[in-house]
C-alpha cells in the first residue's frame, strides 16, 4: 500500500459491465466530474459474470458496499444474460438481509448509470447510504467459499 | 513469477498533474511480479506504438500492463496498434487511470494516487494470473438451408445462388411460391403475382445451385454457425444436409375470423384472401363492397398491426372500381396505415378514384345487416358523429397475418425465441434479420407481417448476411464476438470438479453448454461449444463447484484483485 | 488543393447513418473495398443524435457505436467524415467520384482529448466532435475561430493546424449507394404552427435534443422560456407532412417518435399532461402498436384525432394556445400548453451534385432518389429512398448491398 493513506470511508467496489456501466464511468471522466476517490471498478464483459462469492469476498476484504452495474433489462448484448444475473443478485440481496449483513451492502444498478451524471449520482447517493450503516460484522468472512 | 512490464502514461501531464506516478513507480519496484516500469509521455501516437512494441518484444516480458486512458478514449487504439505490431493481445492489460481516476479526482490528489496504485496493482495481479482460452477454427460450409419458398425464401435462394453458393430450399407445400400464389395482384404497383413469381420460379428450377424440396419438414438441427447438420424429410424421403447457415422464411397464415362479423354464418362475408381468389378469376363484377379493417387485429388478444391489410384493401378496392366504374366501395377503418411516400400516394389515388373511407372507433364496432345474405354494414362514423348504413352485397374482412404454429417448434429446435404472438425475434435495432443464434437468419412474414415486395427485399438482405458468413471460408471461435474485435475468451470446464449438475446448461443464453455422459464414471460432465460461447460469464456465476471458469478472468485473479482493491 | 488519388474498383457509399453503416459492413465483410462518405463530423447520422429508440427504449447511440467501431476498424472500409460528393463522372471501368473533405483543424488521429485547446480558446470555438463519439476528439468551428493560435500553443501533440485546407479526393469506383438519410424542413411558411413565435414551440428533433439524457438538461423536462417543468405538452403530428402545401407524403416515423417522446416524458414526470394530435396513428412495425398502448405510471397519454388549426402564444402568459377540432367528438377547443412539439417535417437529403448539368442522383419531385431513371441512381436505401425507420433502413441497406454484389459478379464475369 502507498503510505498510510486511508481511503475516505466508505469503500465501494464496483463490478461494471463494459457497456452501460463503463460508458457512464467514462462519461463522468470525460466531463471531469468531481467524485470521491472511495470506489474501484473491476470491469467485466457482462454483469452476469459477477459471482455472489466475489461479492462476499469484497465485503469481507474491506469494502463497505458493492455495486453491480449492468445494462438495462432488454439491453444486454449477450442474449439477455443479465436477466439471470438480476434474478440471482436480487435473491442474493434477500440472503444478505436474512444474514443481517443487510441488503444495502449490494446495490444493483442495471441501466441507471449510463450517462456521466447518472454514474456520478449513483456513487454519491450510495456513499451517503453506506455512511449511515454500522460497520460489517467480521463473521462475514466465514461465508466465503474456499476454492 | 510472471514478468510483467508496466507502462505508466502521463498523457502529457493530464494524469500526473493529479496522480503522482513516481510514487507509484517506487512501489511497483517492490512488487515481485513487476519486471520493470516506465513512465511515458504518451502511448497512443504512432511513433509511440512502434517504439513500445519493439521494447516489449525485445524485453521478452510475458505480460504488459498499460496504465493510461480508458478503452473508450485512446486505450483501445493502443492495444490494437500494439497487436498490429506483433505483440500478443492476450498479454496486454489496460488500466484506466485517466478518465477513471485522474480526471474525476482532481480535488483529491492523495486519494487519486492511492486509487491509481490500487488499480495498477489489481491489473498486475489479473494479468499475472490470467490463462489463455483455447481457440478453434472451423471451415464454413458453403451451403445454405432456406426454410420456406415464399417470396422471401425465393428471393434469398436466388440471391445466394447467384452469388455463388449452394442452396437447399424447403417448403412444406408441393410447389414453391408461398402465399403469393393465391394473390391476384400485389401492391403498390399492381403487378400480376404470377408474373412476379415467374423469374424466381424459373431460377429455382433451372439454377443448378438450387435444390428445391417440396412437402418438406425439418426433423432435427444440430451444430453451430458454419457447420449445421440438418435432417429433414421431403415427400416421405429422409435426407440430411450440412449447411453453413440457415434462413427461416416460413411466412405466416391468414387469420380466419370465425365468430366475428357473422363470418361463416352469413353469405358474401369473406376474407381478403378469398377476395383475391375471386379477383384472380376475373369473372365477377361487384357492385357494393364494404371492407372492414382491423378484424381480429389491434385488439387485446392480438395487439399488433398487420402492416398489409390497409394497402391490400385499397388495392382491391381500386381493382373493383376499375372493373366496374359504377361500383360503390367503402373502407371502414380505425386508422389508415399507409406510412411513407409510396403508400400515402396510393391512398390519395384511391380517394380520388372514389373509394370511400369511413372511420370507426374501437369501442363502437360496425355491425352486419342481413341474415342469409349480407345486406349492409352499419357503422358509427366517428368523424361526422352519425351512424351510417352502407349498402353491401359483399363484405370483405381484413384480418391479420398470424404466425405459423410451427414457428415455436422450429424455434425450440434451433434455440431461437419467438415473441408472444409467435413471430421470430430479432436483434434490435441494427440487425433486424439476425437472431440470438449465430448463423440463423429470419426474413419475411415469419419475422413480422410484410408485403411481398418487402418480403423480397428482406430475402435479399438475409442472403447478404449469409454471404458475409460463408464468404469467410474459415472462422475462428474468437471472431464470433458480440463486441467489435475479438472475443474475450471461452468458458472452460475443469473436468475434475464438474459434477454434471446442469446449471450452466440451463442458464447459458447461447445454448453453448451441453452435458456429456461419461459412462465409466456414471456421471455427466459439461461441455462448452466454443463457437457458441461468448464468455458472458453466466455459467461461471452459477457453477456450484467452481468448475466453470473463463480463463482470462478466472477466480484466482478475481480474488487477488479484490484483495488489492483498497 | 491537395489531392489524394486512389485507383481501386470499389463501392462508394454516400451517407454514414444507419443505412450507410449497415451497407458498408455488409459489403466489406464480403471482401469489397468500400468508401464511406459522411457529411457530418462523425458517423451515426440522425439516429445517433436521438436520445432513445422505439420500441425498445434503448439509448440511441449504444446499439450504434459497436457497429460504428467495426466500421472504423475495418481494413476494407475507408471513412471520410466532413466530406461531400462533389461530382461523379463516367469513366473507363466505372465512375470517377470527386469527394471534398472539409478540414478539421484538429487532427483527430493526434487529439488525446485533454481539452486544453478548449480552455485556452477565448471565442469558445472548440467543441467535442460529439457526445458519444469514440475515440473522443475536439473540432474547431471555422466560423467562430479568430486564429489567435492560443490553442496551438497549449496542444501537447501538435494536433492543431489552422491552415489545414480542404482536400479533394478522387476515387475510381464501380458502384454508388445513396444513403443520405433525412433532414428537417423549415415550417415557418406554414403560419398555423407559429414557428418562431414562442421559444417553446419546437420540432421533435429539437425537443429530443433539449430533453436528452446526454444533453444540456440531463434528461430533465423543462420549458425553454421559463426553465420550469411544463404542465402540459402538445405533440402535433403531420406538421408539414401529408400536406399538399409542403410535403405530400407521410414521414412514417413520426407517430412512433411522438409516442416514444410522450412516454419518456411520462416516465420522468408523470404529472405532465401529454396530448398527441394525430390524423392516423401509424404504428406499423414490429411491436409498435403494443408500445403505443403502454400506459406508464397509470397516467395515460391523451390521443386526439385532429390537426390543430392555430398554435399561438397566449398573451400575458408564458403558455401557448392550441386551437383544434377533435374530429371524433366534433368539438372545437382551445387548449393551453406550455410546450408544443411539431412532428413531421422530415425530408430526404439527397445529394445534389453536378454531372454535366444534371443533378445526381435523380430524384423525384419530393426529393427521394428515383432508382429507375439512370445507372448512377440505381442503388439507394433508407429515408433517402422512401421514409423508413431504423429496422427498415437496415434491411434495405443489406438488400442493396446484395444487389451491388451481384452487379460486381456480373461485371467480373464479363471481364473474364
Amino acid at each position: 500500500m502507498v503510505e498510510e493513506t486511508t481511503v475516505r470511508e466508505p469503500k465501494i467496489l464496483i463490478f461494471a459491465c463494459r457497456w452501460c456501466g463503463l460508458i457512464g464511468a467514462d462519461g463522468a471522466g470525460k466531463k471531469r466530474m468531481s467524485l470521491p476517490a472511495n470506489f474501484r471498478i473491476i470491469p467485466v464483459e457482462c454483469a452476469a459474470f459477477v459471482e455472489t462469492d466475489a461479492i462476499i469476498r469484497a465485503l469481507a476484504s474491506g469494502s463497505d458496499g458493492v455495486i453491480v452495474m449492468g445494462c438495462h433489462v432488454g439491453g444486454c448484448r449477450f442474449n439477455d444474460a443479465n436477466h439471470a444475473a438480476i434474478k440471482r443478485l436480487e435473491l442474493f440481496q434477500v440472503l444478505l438481509e436474512a444474514t443481517a449483513i443487510g441488503k444495502e451492502r449490494l446495490l444493483i444498478s442495471f441501466g441507471t448509470a449510463h450517462e456521466g451524471h447518472q454514474f456520478s449520482d449513483v456513487i454519491q447517493n450510495y456513499t451517503t447510504v453506506l455512511r449511515e450503516l454500522p460497520p460489517i460484522d467480521p463473521w462475514i468472512s466465514t461465508l466465503s467459499v474456499r476454492r | 513469477m510472471t514478468d510483467v512490464r508496466v507502462y505508466l502514461c502521463r498523457c502529457f501531464s493530464e494524469v500526473d498533474r493529479t496522480v503522482d506516478l513516481e510514487r507509484i513507480q517506487e512501489r511497483l519496484l517492490q512488487n515481485a511480479s513487476v519486471a520493470s516500469s516506465t513512465i511515458v509521455d504518451s502511448l497512443c501516437l504512432d511513433s509511440d506504438i512502434q517504439r513500445v512494441a519493439a521494447e516489449i518484444k525485445e524485453s521478452g516480458a510475458e505480460r504488459v500492463v498499460i496504465a493510461a486512458c480508458s478503452t473508450m478514449g485512446r486505450g483501445d487504439s493502443v492495444i490494437e496498434g500494439l497487436a498490429e505490431e506483433g505483440v500478443d493481445r492476450f498479454a496486454i492489460h489496460l488500466i484506466d487511470i485517466r478518465e477513471g481516476c485522474a480526471w474525476i479526482h482532481q480535488d483529491e490528489p492523495e486519494g487519486a494516487t492511492f486509487k491509481a496504485w490500487n488499480l495498477i496493482d489489481m491489473g498486475v495481479s489479473l494479468v499475472a494470473k490470467k490463462d489463455r482460452s483455447d481457440d478453434v477454427t472451423i471451415r464454413v460450409r458453403p451451403e445454405v438451408l432456406i426454410i420456406g419458398a415464399g417470396p422471401a425464401g425465393l428471393a434469398a435462394a436466388v440471391m445466394v445462388a447467384k452469388l455463388g453458393y449452394t442452396v437447399h430450399c424447403l417448403d412444406r407445400a408441393a410447389h414453391p411460391g408461398g402465399m403469393l400464389r393465391f394473390i391476384s395482384r400485389s401492391y403498390p404497383n399492381d403487378e400480376d403475382a404470377v408474373l412476379k413469381l415467374a423469374p424466381y420460379l424459373d431460377e429455382i428450377h433451372n439454377n443448378a445451385r438450387i435444390a428445391f424440396y417440396p412437402q418438406a419438414r425439418v426433423e432435427t438441427v444440430t451444430g453451430f454457425a458454419g457447420n449445421f447438420t440438418v435432417r429433414f424429410s421431403s415427400g416421405g424421403q429422409e435426407r440430411w444436409i450440412r449447411p453453413g447457415a440457415i434462413i427461416i422464411a416460413t411466412g405466416a397464415m391468414v387469420y380466419l375470423p370465425h365468430g366475428l362479423y357473422r363470418y361463416g354464418e352469413t353469405q358474401n362475408i369473406i376474407t381478403q384472401m378469398e377476395l383475391e381468389r375471386r379477383l384472380q378469376s376475373e369473372s365477377d363484377s361487384i357492385q357494393n363492397a364494404v371492407f372492414v379493417q382491423c378484424v381480429g387485429a389491434r385488439i387485446p388478444e392480438r395487439p399488433y398491426c398487420s402492416t398489409i391489410c390497409c394497402p391490400a384493401s385499397i388495392k382491391n378496392a381500386m381493382r373493383i372500381v376499375e372493373k366496374n366504374p359504377d361500383a360503390r366501395v367503402s373502407i371502414v377503418h380505425r386508422d389508415i396505415m399507409m406510412p411513407g411516400s409510396i403508400l400515402e400516394d396510393y391512398y390519395r389515388r384511391a380517394m380520388l378514384q372514389g373509394v370511400q373511407f369511413v372511420r370507426y372507433r374501437d369501442d363502437m364496432l360496425p355491425a352486419i345487416k342481413g341474415y342469409e345474405q349480407v345486406r349492409a354494414v352499419e357503422v358509427h362514423d366517428s368523424i361526422t358523429g352519425t351512424t351510417r348504413v352502407l349498402d353491401a352485397d359483399l363484405v370483405v374482412l381484413s384480418t391479420p397475418l398470424v404466425p405459423n404454429p410451427d414457428n415455436r417448434y422450429l424455434a425450440d429446435m434451433l434455440g431461437l425465441q419467438c415473441d408472444r404472438y409467435g413471430f421470430f425475434r430479432e436483434i434490435y435495432p441494427l440487425h433486424p434479420l439476425e437472431t440470438r443464434m449465430e448463423g440463423i437468419f429470419i426474413c419475411g412474414s415469419a419475422r413480422w407481417p410484410v408485403s411481398s415486395d418487402q418480403a423480397i427485399v428482406q430475402g435479399e438482405a438475409a442472403a447478404m448476411k449469409v454471404i458475409s458468413l460463408l464468404g469467410k471460408g474459415e472462422v475462428a471461435a474468437s471472431s464470433f464476438s458480440r463486441v467489435p474485435g475479438q472475443k474475450f475468451g471461452h468458458a472452460t470446464v475443469n473436468p475434475d470438479r464438474c459434477t454434471g449438475c446442469g446449471n450452466c446448461v440451463a442458464v447459458c443464453p447461447f445454448d453453448a453448454c451441453t452435458l456429456q455422459e461419461i459412462e465409466e464414471k456414471y456421471t455427466y460432465i459439461s461441455r462448452v461449444n466454443k463457437m457458441r460461447c461468448k464468455a458472458c460469464g453466466n455459467c461461471v456465476a452459477v457453477c456450484l463447484n467452481g468448475a466453470m471458469q473463463v480463463p482470462e478472468h478466472n477466480y484466482r485473479a478475481v480474488v487477488e484483485m479484490i484483495k488489492r482493491a483498497f | 488543393m491537395n489531392s489524394k488519388r486512389h485507383n481501386d474498383t470499389s463501392a462508394l457509399i454516400v451517407g454514414g447513418g444507419v443505412a450507410g453503416i449497415v451497407a458498408a459492413l455488409d459489403l466489406a465483410e464480403t471482401g469489397r473495398d468500400v468508401y464511406l462518405v459522411e457529411q457530418g463530423a462523425c458517423l451515426g447520422g440522425q439516429v445517433a443524435r436521438l436520445d432513445k429508440l422505439y420500441p425498445t427504449d434503448h439509448c440511441a447511440f449504444c446499439p450504434l457505436w459497436t457497429d460504428i467501431k467495426k466500421v472504423q476498424r475495418h481494413p476494407k472500409i475507408t471513412v471520410y467524415c466532413r466530406s461531400t460528393v462533389q461530382a461523379i463522372a463516367k469513366e473507363e471501368g466505372g465512375y470517377r467520384a470527386l469527394i471534398g473533405e472539409k478540414p478539421n483543424s484538429i487532427d483527430e488521429g493526434l487529439c488525446v482529448f485533454c481539452g486544453r485547446c478548449r480552455e485556452a480558446c477565448p471565442e469558445d470555438a472548440v467543441r467535442p466532435v460529439g457526445e458519444h463519439v469514440y475515440p473522443p476528439s475536439y473540432l474547431i468551428d471555422p466560423d467562430t475561430c479568430t486564429r489567435c493560435e492560443d490553442c496551438i500553443t497549449v496542444c501537447p501533440t501538435g494536433a492543431i493546424d489552422l491552415d489545414r485546407s480542404a482536400v479533394e479526393i478522387s476515387l475510381l469506383i464501380s458502384e454508388v449507394i445513396w444513403a443520405t438519410g433525412f433532414g428537417e424542413v423549415d415550417l415557418s411558411p406554414l403560419p398555423e404552427f407559429g414557428v418562431g413565435s414562442h421559444p417553446d414551440i419546437m420540432t421533435s428533433l429539437e425537443f429530443e435534443e433539449w430533453t436528452a439524457e446526454a444533453g444540456l438538461n440531463r434528461g430533465k423536462i423543462v420549458q425553454k422560456s421559463t426553465g420550469e417543468v411544463p404542465r402540459a405538452i402538445a405533440f402535433i403530428q403531420c406538421a408539414g407532412a401529408r400536406d399538399m402545401r409542403m410535403l405530400p407524403y407521410c414521414s412514417s416515423v413520426c407517430c412512433m417518435h411522438a409516442i416514444k417522446q410522450a412516454q419518456w416524458v411520462k416516465r420522468r414526470n408523470p404529472e405532465i399532461a401529454c396530448y398527441i394530435f394525430y390524423t392516423d396513428l401509424r404504428t406499423v412495425g414490429r411491436d409498435y402498436y403494443e408500445y403505443s398502448l403502454r400506459e406508464l405510471r397509470d397516467s395515460p397519454i391523451m390521443l386526439v384525432r385532429g390537426r390543430p388549426g392555430l398554435i399561438h402564444p397566449l398573451p400575458s402568459t408564458d403558455a401557448i394556445a392550441v386551437k383544434y377540432e377533435n374530429t371524433e367528438t366534433q368539438k372545437r377547443e382551445i387548449a393551453r400548453f406550455d410546450m408544443v412539439v411539431l412532428n413531421g417535417n422530415l425530408r430526404p437529403s439527397a445529394v445534389r451534385t453536378a454531372d454535366g448539368g444534371h443533378s445526381i442522383p435523380s430524384c423525384s419531385k419530393e426529393g427521394f432518389v428515383d432508382v429507375k431513371t439512370d445507372k448512377i441512381s440505381r442503388f439507394a436505401c433508407g429515408f433517402t429512398l422512401e421514409p423508413a425507420d431504423v429496422a427498415e433502413s437496415s434491411i434495405q441497406a443489406s438488400s442493396v448491398a446484395a444487389r451491388v454484389s451481384i452487379e460486381r459478379k456480373v461485371k467480373n464475369r464479363t471481364h473474364d
